[in-house]
């Protein structure tokens, strides 16, 4: 019992994103993103929700959330969405077993298309988290440019 | 309560991840047409008083946004829930979990719903 909770590392276990590889970083950033996005759903509610009290209430919500921070958080948001999304999709279809190929017994000498020896995805999936993260940059870079060209 | 019981004990994680995924494709494919709504005019511009309170007038758009906020806010706090079962395990904490997100869940829904409702009826 006591190895088993000595075993546990909890929150920071959680909150590490190294050791395992690509794999663990996208898991990570998946969670990390998702957690932020539901912050922001809630923030975008109640900030919208101004709105019933007029058009002077609306207005200082405006004042609050369009500056220079209003506009670098949203990029920031703009980022976690696509990120969220596309790596979501990789991760639904990797459910489904599309794009995961078959199971191999690791042979000597191992080498890194052995998904077996070297983590549990294989190039496509890899692949797949690449372009999640660069597709998140593309997005934030073009939020930028609409956000503050203004 | 009987519906409570079966989301929350019966329900088994499979449906709820079906459902998981179900919401995220919806929230993706309405939320684009939120943001493309925006891209309209400019940025600014699009966010002025009149503006915003012309486009929850529109029936479609409100009723689109309600379903966004449903989609959104079962996708997040089941997300949410999921983080936090595997954080920790035992049937009190998994409990309280699980009916927690779905109070949180009806919570959100409820305030944003009284937005759109009062917006779109001009309660302003």
């Amino acid at each position: 019992m006591a190895e088993r909770i000595s075993n546990r590392e909890g929150l920071r276990g959680m909150a590490n994103p190294t050791r395992y590889g690509l794999e663990r970083v996208a898991y990570w950033l998946q969670r990390l993103s998702g957690l932020g996005l539901l912050a922001y759903l809630i923030g975008h509610i109640y900030e919208t929700s101004s709105i019933v009290n007029g058009k002077v209430a609306w207005d200082k919500m405006l004042e609050l959330t369009q500056t220079t921070q209003g506009h670098l958080l949203l990029t920031l948001v703009i980022g976690m969405c696509v990120f969220h999304t596309a790596n979501g999709i990789r991760v639904m279809l990797g459910h489904g077993g599309i794009g995961v190929g078959k199971p191999g017994q690791p042979e000597y000498p191992y080498d890194k298309s052995q998904r077996s020896a070297m983590g549990s995805l294989n190039y496509k999936q890899r692949l797949c988290i690449w372009v999640s993260i660069a597709l998140a940059a593309l997005a934030m870079m073009y939020g930028m440019a609409v956000l503050f060209g203004d | 309560m009987a519906w409570q019981f079966y989301l929350v004990i019966k329900m088994r994680e499979s449906i709820i991840m079906k459902i998981h995924y179900g919401t995220a494709l919806g929230a993706v494919a309405l939320v684009t047409i939120h943001i493309l709504f925006r891209m309209t005019q400019n940025f600014s511009e699009s966010l002025q008083y009149q503006n915003v309170i012309a486009n929850y007038h529109l029936l479609p758009y409100a009723l689109m946004l309600e379903v966004v906020l449903v989609l959104l806010s079962v996708h997040g706090f089941n997300g949410l829930r999921v983080i936090l079962l595997e954080l920790k395990q035992g049937i009190m904490y998994e409990k309280m979990i699980n009916y927690g997100s779905i109070g949180a869940m009806a919570a959100l829904i409820a305030y944003g719903s009284r937005t759109i409702l009062m917006a779109g009826m001009g309660m302003s």
